[in-house]
């Protein structure tokens, strides 16, 4: 993923600004964008809560075909 | 972790363990594994596809007790990435079918997108990142499905275009030549958003 810090000097013109210290990101793509947001985005812990409940309540998975066939 | 998943999860265990066992005993599953691995990658996709948290965590859940069910019908021809996202595709449209016939909404049309104005080639500059979300979010909700489709898609590093494509039911051809569209549709939206349109910087989006 490529993506950039930069500090722009321009936007300096006071010390409020300066406190502010913004950063500018600069993406290449949509896609280098989606990726830094995806990268910046935490799964609600309670999904795997969840998950881990609801997959309790049923059978456990049975052997895919080929096991079954090949009895591994 | 291409290899179909042993069918050692969700076994029930003679005497009924401790909430702290049952979640050790869960963790240490194959397909707590499988959900480890590629959660973020399905969250992501129902939570930009979707654009709604609530919703995306509902999705994201239901795709992957789907994929509880259906692991015995994985066959290893394609990645579990590739498989979940399948799941979460027909998910994610189905949800969005059945809100599309409660309301009428009308997406614009593509040639709108195909004169917009950015250039695809830009740069994206952003400056604050804690609006950055919602930013995506609008530019990727104005944007055809199939467009914000493909971008979060091609997005995801561990998709191949040939794997985009078999997902979107196209050639990866047609995929490269609907991203250039897409990416030049988002721009311009991703520009529209900007909160700060006389910023310097803004301008060479």
């Amino acid at each position: 993923m490529k993506h950039q810090s930069k500090f722009n000097p321009e936007q300096q013109h006071t010390a409020a600004q300066q406190s502010r210290q913004q950063t500018t990101r600069e993406f290449t793509t949509a896609e280098e964008l989606l990726r830094y947001d995806a990268s910046e985005v935490t799964v609600p812990p309670a999904i795997a809560q969840r998950l881990r409940q609801s997959s309790a309540d049923l059978p456990g998975p049975s052997k895919p075909w080929w096991r079954r066939l090949f009895g591994r | 972790m291409n290899e179909p998943l042993a069918e050692s999860v969700g076994r029930d265990s003679p005497s009924a363990p401790s909430p702290d066992q049952a979640q050790a005993e869960w963790a240490s599953t194959e397909f707590a594994q499988l959900y480890a691995e590629h959660s973020r990658a399905i969250f992501y996709l129902a939570l930009r596809f979707l654009g709604d948290p609530a919703k995306a965590e509902d999705a994201t859940h239901d795709v992957f007790l789907k994929a509880f069910r259906k692991m015995d019908q994985f066959r290893g021809e394609a990645s579990w990435r590739t498989w979940l996202y399948r799941i979460a595709i027909n998910h994610c449209r189905n949800l969005q079918q059945a809100w599309h016939d409660r309301h009428i909404f009308s997406n614009a049309d593509e040639a709108v997108w195909d004169n917009a104005v950015a250039r695809a080639d830009s740069p994206l500059r952003v400056l604050e990142i804690k609006e950055l979300g919602e930013r995506i979010q609008k530019a990727l909700d104005a944007l055809p499905d199939e467009y914000r489709l493909l971008l979060l898609l091609v997005a995801d590093d561990e998709l191949s275009y040939e794997e985009v494509g078999t997902l979107t039911e196209q050639s990866p051809d047609a995929v490269r030549g609907k991203l250039h569209r897409a990416r030049k549709a988002f721009a311009a939206l991703f520009q529209k958003s900007d909160p700060t349109p006389n910023h310097e910087t803004s301008k060479q989006i």
